[in-house]
Protein backbone atom coordinates (compact mmCIF):
# COMPACT_ATOMS: atom_id res chain seq x y z
CA UNK A 1 0.00 0.00 0.00
CA UNK A 2 1.68 3.26 -1.24
CA UNK A 3 1.25 6.41 0.84
CA UNK A 4 -0.85 8.25 -1.38
CA UNK A 5 -3.55 5.27 -0.90
CA UNK A 6 -3.26 5.33 2.80
CA UNK A 7 -4.02 8.76 2.76
CA UNK A 8 -7.08 8.41 0.72
CA UNK A 9 -8.13 5.22 2.92
CA UNK A 10 -7.55 7.33 6.12
CA UNK A 11 -9.88 9.96 5.19
CA UNK A 12 -12.64 7.52 4.93
CA UNK A 13 -12.22 5.68 7.71
CA UNK A 14 -11.95 9.23 10.20
CA UNK A 15 -15.21 10.17 8.06
CA UNK A 16 -16.79 6.56 9.02
CA UNK A 17 -15.65 6.75 12.10
CA UNK A 18 -17.55 9.89 13.11
CA UNK A 19 -20.46 8.28 11.28
CA UNK A 20 -20.07 5.57 14.14
CA UNK A 21 -19.10 7.61 16.63
CA UNK A 22 -22.46 9.88 16.20
CA UNK A 23 -24.76 7.36 15.78
CA UNK A 24 -23.28 5.06 19.10
CA UNK A 25 -24.09 8.56 20.71
CA UNK A 26 -27.61 8.66 19.18
CA UNK A 27 -28.09 5.00 21.03
CA UNK A 28 -26.81 4.98 24.29
CA UNK A 29 -27.10 8.49 25.55
CA UNK A 30 -29.68 9.82 27.94
CA UNK A 31 -29.43 13.55 28.04
CA UNK A 32 -31.71 14.76 24.50
CA UNK A 33 -28.94 17.49 24.17
CA UNK A 34 -26.46 15.00 23.97
CA UNK A 35 -28.40 13.15 21.64
CA UNK A 36 -28.66 16.04 19.48
CA UNK A 37 -24.42 16.62 19.45
CA UNK A 38 -24.20 13.41 18.19
CA UNK A 39 -26.80 13.41 15.61
CA UNK A 40 -24.54 16.25 14.22
CA UNK A 41 -21.34 14.83 14.46
CA UNK A 42 -22.74 11.60 12.40
CA UNK A 43 -24.65 14.45 9.88
CA UNK A 44 -20.67 15.56 9.85
CA UNK A 45 -19.36 12.38 8.73
CA UNK A 46 -21.87 11.56 6.42
CA UNK A 47 -20.78 14.91 4.54
CA UNK A 48 -17.30 13.97 4.94
CA UNK A 49 -17.78 10.82 3.20
CA UNK A 50 -19.73 12.97 0.63
CA UNK A 51 -16.78 15.19 0.05
CA UNK A 52 -14.41 12.38 -0.06
CA UNK A 53 -16.07 10.44 -2.78
CA UNK A 54 -15.10 13.08 -5.01
CA UNK A 55 -11.93 13.64 -4.06
CA UNK A 56 -8.98 12.43 -5.84
CA UNK A 57 -5.02 12.64 -4.28
CA UNK A 58 -2.57 15.73 -5.78
CA UNK A 59 -5.73 17.40 -7.37
CA UNK A 60 -7.04 21.36 -6.38
CA UNK A 61 -10.47 22.77 -5.29
CA UNK A 62 -12.99 23.03 -8.68
CA UNK A 63 -12.00 26.93 -9.29
CA UNK A 64 -10.66 27.31 -12.94
CA UNK A 65 -8.36 30.11 -12.87
CA UNK A 66 -4.89 29.09 -13.34
CA UNK A 67 -5.45 25.61 -12.89
CA UNK A 68 -6.09 23.18 -15.89
CA UNK A 69 -9.47 21.37 -15.86
CA UNK A 70 -7.24 18.32 -15.89
CA UNK A 71 -6.16 19.27 -11.91
CA UNK A 72 -9.41 19.70 -10.44
CA UNK A 73 -11.27 17.39 -8.34
CA UNK A 74 -15.18 16.47 -9.12
CA UNK A 75 -17.07 19.79 -7.85
CA UNK A 76 -20.72 17.51 -7.96
CA UNK A 77 -20.39 15.61 -4.50
CA UNK A 78 -19.16 19.20 -2.70
CA UNK A 79 -22.32 20.95 -3.78
CA UNK A 80 -24.33 18.66 -2.73
CA UNK A 81 -22.56 18.74 0.32
CA UNK A 82 -23.27 22.17 0.46
CA UNK A 83 -27.25 21.34 0.36
CA UNK A 84 -26.90 18.47 2.75
CA UNK A 85 -24.92 21.07 5.20
CA UNK A 86 -27.46 24.03 5.17
CA UNK A 87 -30.53 21.33 5.67
CA UNK A 88 -27.89 19.53 8.23
CA UNK A 89 -28.10 23.32 10.43
CA UNK A 90 -32.01 23.52 10.05
CA UNK A 91 -32.78 19.80 11.41
CA UNK A 92 -30.61 20.38 14.15
CA UNK A 93 -32.17 23.93 15.32
CA UNK A 94 -35.56 21.82 15.02
CA UNK A 95 -33.99 18.77 17.23
CA UNK A 96 -32.93 21.48 19.82
CA UNK A 97 -35.88 23.68 19.79
CA UNK A 98 -37.98 20.42 20.02
CA UNK A 99 -35.44 18.51 23.16
CA UNK A 100 -35.41 21.92 24.55
CA UNK A 101 -39.91 22.45 24.66
CA UNK A 102 -39.55 18.44 25.92
CA UNK A 103 -37.18 18.76 28.52
CA UNK A 104 -39.20 21.89 29.84
CA UNK A 105 -42.09 19.63 29.90
CA UNK A 106 -41.05 16.82 31.91
CA UNK A 107 -38.67 18.90 34.24
CA UNK A 108 -35.36 17.11 33.02
CA UNK A 109 -33.26 16.71 29.88
CA UNK A 110 -32.98 13.00 30.97
CA UNK A 111 -35.27 10.68 28.09
CA UNK A 112 -36.40 8.17 30.74
CA UNK A 113 -38.56 11.06 32.27
CA UNK A 114 -40.57 12.08 29.21
CA UNK A 115 -43.48 9.90 29.69
CA UNK A 116 -44.27 11.38 25.64
CA UNK A 117 -41.95 9.26 24.44
CA UNK A 118 -43.42 5.97 25.59
CA UNK A 119 -46.37 4.13 23.98
CA UNK B 1 -23.67 -0.49 31.00
CA UNK B 2 -25.11 -3.26 28.85
CA UNK B 3 -26.88 -0.51 26.90
CA UNK B 4 -23.41 0.70 26.15
CA UNK B 5 -22.15 -2.14 24.52
CA UNK B 6 -25.41 -3.46 22.87
CA UNK B 7 -25.22 0.10 20.96
CA UNK B 8 -21.42 -0.44 20.04
CA UNK B 9 -22.55 -3.61 18.52
CA UNK B 10 -25.17 -2.85 16.53
CA UNK B 11 -23.21 0.27 15.31
CA UNK B 12 -19.96 -1.67 14.58
CA UNK B 13 -22.12 -4.31 12.47
CA UNK B 14 -23.48 -1.47 10.72
CA UNK B 15 -19.64 -0.35 9.80
CA UNK B 16 -19.28 -3.67 8.90
CA UNK B 17 -21.81 -3.79 6.00
CA UNK B 18 -20.88 -0.34 5.04
CA UNK B 19 -17.38 -1.25 4.13
CA UNK B 20 -18.05 -4.55 2.51
CA UNK B 21 -20.14 -2.46 0.30
CA UNK B 22 -17.38 -0.75 -0.85
CA UNK B 23 -16.49 -1.86 -4.14
CA UNK B 24 -12.65 -1.89 -4.52
CA UNK B 25 -9.77 -0.42 -2.72
CA UNK B 26 -8.22 0.94 -5.47
CA UNK B 27 -7.37 4.90 -5.55
CA UNK B 28 -9.46 6.82 -8.64
CA UNK B 29 -7.24 8.84 -10.87
CA UNK B 30 -9.58 10.06 -13.10
CA UNK B 31 -13.51 12.49 -12.98
CA UNK B 32 -15.96 10.65 -13.40
CA UNK B 33 -18.30 11.78 -16.60
CA UNK B 34 -20.42 13.82 -14.77
CA UNK B 35 -17.71 15.60 -12.96
CA UNK B 36 -15.28 15.39 -15.97
CA UNK B 37 -18.07 17.03 -18.06
CA UNK B 38 -18.23 19.95 -15.61
CA UNK B 39 -14.79 20.85 -15.43
CA UNK B 40 -14.83 21.11 -19.34
CA UNK B 41 -17.89 23.02 -19.73
CA UNK B 42 -18.64 24.57 -16.50
CA UNK B 43 -17.09 27.80 -17.17
CA UNK B 44 -18.20 27.80 -21.22
CA UNK B 45 -21.97 27.17 -19.91
CA UNK B 46 -22.30 29.55 -16.70
CA UNK B 47 -19.04 32.10 -16.71
CA UNK B 48 -18.70 30.89 -13.08
CA UNK B 49 -14.74 29.99 -12.60
CA UNK B 50 -16.51 28.17 -9.01
CA UNK B 51 -17.73 25.42 -10.53
CA UNK B 52 -18.87 24.07 -7.66
CA UNK B 53 -21.56 27.60 -7.24
CA UNK B 54 -21.99 26.58 -10.90
CA UNK B 55 -23.29 23.73 -10.26
CA UNK B 56 -25.30 24.53 -7.12
CA UNK B 57 -26.92 27.97 -8.66
CA UNK B 58 -26.65 26.74 -12.51
CA UNK B 59 -26.84 23.58 -13.25
CA UNK B 60 -28.97 22.42 -9.98
CA UNK B 61 -30.29 25.75 -9.31
CA UNK B 62 -34.14 24.43 -9.08
CA UNK B 63 -32.86 21.91 -6.53
CA UNK B 64 -31.30 24.93 -4.48
CA UNK B 65 -35.03 26.67 -4.53
CA UNK B 66 -35.97 23.56 -2.97
CA UNK B 67 -33.36 24.00 -0.39
CA UNK B 68 -34.21 27.44 0.13
CA UNK B 69 -38.17 25.94 0.61
CA UNK B 70 -36.53 23.25 3.01
CA UNK B 71 -34.50 26.02 4.95
CA UNK B 72 -37.82 28.13 5.15
CA UNK B 73 -39.89 25.36 6.54
CA UNK B 74 -37.98 24.46 8.97
CA UNK B 75 -37.12 28.01 10.30
CA UNK B 76 -41.16 28.90 9.90
CA UNK B 77 -41.79 25.67 12.44
CA UNK B 78 -38.75 26.76 14.78
CA UNK B 79 -40.38 30.19 15.14
CA UNK B 80 -43.64 29.24 15.29
CA UNK B 81 -43.12 26.61 18.06
CA UNK B 82 -41.65 29.21 19.94
CA UNK B 83 -44.25 31.88 19.89
CA UNK B 84 -47.21 29.26 20.46
CA UNK B 85 -44.57 27.26 23.73
CA UNK B 86 -42.24 29.88 25.34
CA UNK B 87 -39.77 27.56 26.53
CA UNK B 88 -38.61 30.41 29.49
CA UNK B 89 -35.72 31.52 28.79
CA UNK B 90 -34.83 34.74 30.14
CA UNK B 91 -31.81 37.01 29.06
CA UNK B 92 -28.74 37.35 30.96
CA UNK B 93 -26.83 40.16 31.27
CA UNK B 94 -23.66 39.48 29.28
CA UNK B 95 -20.15 39.84 30.56
CA UNK B 96 -17.85 42.70 29.68
CA UNK B 97 -15.70 40.84 26.98
CA UNK B 98 -18.95 40.06 24.88
CA UNK B 99 -20.16 43.58 25.54
CA UNK B 100 -17.03 45.34 23.92
CA UNK B 101 -17.13 42.79 21.59
CA UNK B 102 -20.59 43.11 20.19
CA UNK B 103 -19.76 46.86 20.03
CA UNK B 104 -16.81 46.53 17.65
CA UNK B 105 -16.99 43.60 15.37
CA UNK B 106 -20.64 43.43 13.99
CA UNK B 107 -19.18 45.60 11.27
CA UNK B 108 -16.41 43.57 10.17
CA UNK B 109 -18.39 41.02 10.16
CA UNK B 110 -21.07 42.20 8.25
CA UNK B 111 -18.83 43.43 5.45
CA UNK B 112 -16.27 39.74 5.19
CA UNK B 113 -20.11 38.15 4.66
CA UNK B 114 -21.03 40.65 2.10
CA UNK B 115 -17.76 39.88 0.56
CA UNK B 116 -18.45 36.18 0.73
CA UNK B 117 -21.79 36.50 -0.77
CA UNK B 118 -20.62 38.49 -3.70
CA UNK B 119 -17.71 36.44 -4.88
CA UNK B 120 -19.61 33.51 -4.54
CA UNK B 121 -18.84 32.40 -8.27
CA UNK B 122 -15.06 33.14 -8.05
CA UNK B 123 -14.28 32.01 -4.48
CA UNK B 124 -15.14 29.55 -2.15
CA UNK B 125 -18.41 31.19 -0.74
CA UNK B 126 -22.01 32.28 -2.24
CA UNK B 127 -24.98 32.75 -0.46
CA UNK B 128 -25.45 30.07 2.03
CA UNK B 129 -22.01 30.54 4.17
CA UNK B 130 -22.38 34.29 3.46
CA UNK B 131 -25.46 34.54 4.87
CA UNK B 132 -25.28 32.92 8.01
CA UNK B 133 -21.96 34.87 8.22
CA UNK B 134 -24.11 37.88 8.51
CA UNK B 135 -26.61 36.37 11.22
CA UNK B 136 -23.44 35.79 13.28
CA UNK B 137 -22.92 39.56 13.79
CA UNK B 138 -26.96 39.46 14.21
CA UNK B 139 -26.25 36.88 16.94
CA UNK B 140 -23.02 38.78 18.72
CA UNK B 141 -25.26 42.12 18.71
CA UNK B 142 -27.93 40.28 20.58
CA UNK B 143 -25.72 38.15 22.81
CA UNK B 144 -23.98 41.57 23.97
CA UNK B 145 -27.46 43.50 24.53
CA UNK B 146 -29.20 42.72 27.81
CA UNK B 147 -32.63 43.25 26.23
CA UNK B 148 -35.33 41.07 24.36
CA UNK B 149 -35.55 42.15 20.59
CA UNK B 150 -38.95 44.02 19.36
CA UNK B 151 -41.34 43.21 17.17
CA UNK B 152 -40.15 44.07 13.58
CA UNK B 153 -41.51 43.17 10.39
CA UNK B 154 -37.76 44.23 9.01
CA UNK B 155 -36.65 40.17 9.39
CA UNK B 156 -40.03 38.99 7.30
CA UNK B 157 -40.23 41.61 4.82
CA UNK B 158 -36.48 40.89 3.98
CA UNK B 159 -37.00 37.20 3.68
CA UNK B 160 -40.32 37.30 1.84
CA UNK B 161 -38.91 39.68 -0.53
CA UNK B 162 -35.47 37.53 -1.07
CA UNK B 163 -37.44 34.39 -2.03
CA UNK B 164 -39.62 36.37 -4.26
CA UNK B 165 -36.73 38.25 -6.11
CA UNK B 166 -35.68 34.46 -6.54
CA UNK B 167 -38.44 32.83 -7.95
CA UNK B 168 -38.79 35.85 -10.11
CA UNK B 169 -35.11 35.80 -11.54
CA UNK B 170 -36.56 31.76 -12.63
CA UNK B 171 -39.17 33.18 -14.52
CA UNK B 172 -37.30 35.42 -16.11
CA UNK B 173 -35.10 32.95 -17.61
CA UNK B 174 -38.75 31.13 -18.64
CA UNK B 175 -40.37 34.02 -20.16
CA UNK B 176 -36.53 35.11 -22.46
CA UNK B 177 -34.81 31.81 -22.79
CA UNK B 178 -37.87 29.57 -22.42
CA UNK B 179 -35.96 27.43 -19.43
CA UNK B 180 -36.89 28.35 -15.36
CA UNK B 181 -33.68 29.39 -13.76
CA UNK B 182 -31.58 29.69 -17.23
CA UNK B 183 -28.45 31.38 -16.44
CA UNK B 184 -27.54 33.21 -19.48
CA UNK B 185 -30.77 35.82 -19.54
CA UNK B 186 -27.71 38.25 -18.23
CA UNK B 187 -24.41 38.09 -20.06
CA UNK B 188 -21.76 35.70 -19.02
CA UNK B 189 -19.11 38.31 -19.40
CA UNK B 190 -15.32 37.50 -18.88
CA UNK B 191 -15.20 34.62 -16.54
CA UNK B 192 -13.42 36.26 -13.48
CA UNK B 193 -14.71 39.28 -12.75
CA UNK B 194 -17.18 40.28 -10.10
CA UNK B 195 -19.90 40.94 -12.68
CA UNK B 196 -19.71 38.46 -14.30
CA UNK B 197 -22.00 34.81 -14.87
CA UNK B 198 -24.95 35.90 -15.52
CA UNK B 199 -27.54 35.81 -13.08
CA UNK B 200 -25.77 34.03 -10.86
CA UNK B 201 -24.38 36.75 -8.58
CA UNK B 202 -28.20 38.12 -8.01
CA UNK B 203 -29.19 34.65 -6.80
CA UNK B 204 -26.34 34.16 -4.53
CA UNK B 205 -27.40 37.91 -3.33
CA UNK B 206 -31.20 37.36 -2.57
CA UNK B 207 -29.87 33.51 -1.32
CA UNK B 208 -27.61 35.58 1.35
CA UNK B 209 -30.37 37.41 2.05
CA UNK B 210 -32.95 34.98 2.91
CA UNK B 211 -30.72 32.56 4.96
CA UNK B 212 -29.15 35.94 6.74
CA UNK B 213 -32.63 36.76 7.91
CA UNK B 214 -33.81 33.45 8.50
CA UNK B 215 -31.09 32.17 11.11
CA UNK B 216 -31.12 36.02 12.60
CA UNK B 217 -35.46 35.13 12.87
CA UNK B 218 -34.56 31.96 14.55
CA UNK B 219 -32.04 33.66 16.99
CA UNK B 220 -34.48 36.06 17.93
CA UNK B 221 -37.30 34.13 18.41
CA UNK B 222 -35.26 31.56 20.92
CA UNK B 223 -34.45 35.09 22.68
CA UNK B 224 -37.75 36.56 22.59
CA UNK B 225 -39.41 33.27 24.05
CA UNK B 226 -39.69 34.06 27.85
CA UNK B 227 -42.64 32.76 28.97
CA UNK B 228 -44.10 33.14 32.56
CA UNK B 229 -41.39 32.50 34.38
Amino acid sequence: MTAQSLFYWSLAVTALGLVIIGLWGVLTRKNILRIALAFTLADTGVNLILVWSGFLPNRTAPIIDSSSITSVVDPLPQALVLTSIVIGVAVAALFVVVGVLASRKSGSADIRRMKELRW
Amino acid sequence: MIRTYVGLIIVLALAAVVISAVPGFSVPSELPYIGQNYAEQGVHDTGSINLVTAVVVAYRGLDTLGEVVVLFSASTAIVLILTLIPIGAHPTPPSSIVSFTAGVLPGAIVLFGIYIITHGHLSPGGGFPGGAVVASAFLLVMLGSNTIPGQSKMLASIESLAGLTFGLLGFWGMMTLGQFLNNLVLPAGSPGKVLSAGIIPLISLAIGAKVASELSGVFASYRKSGGAE
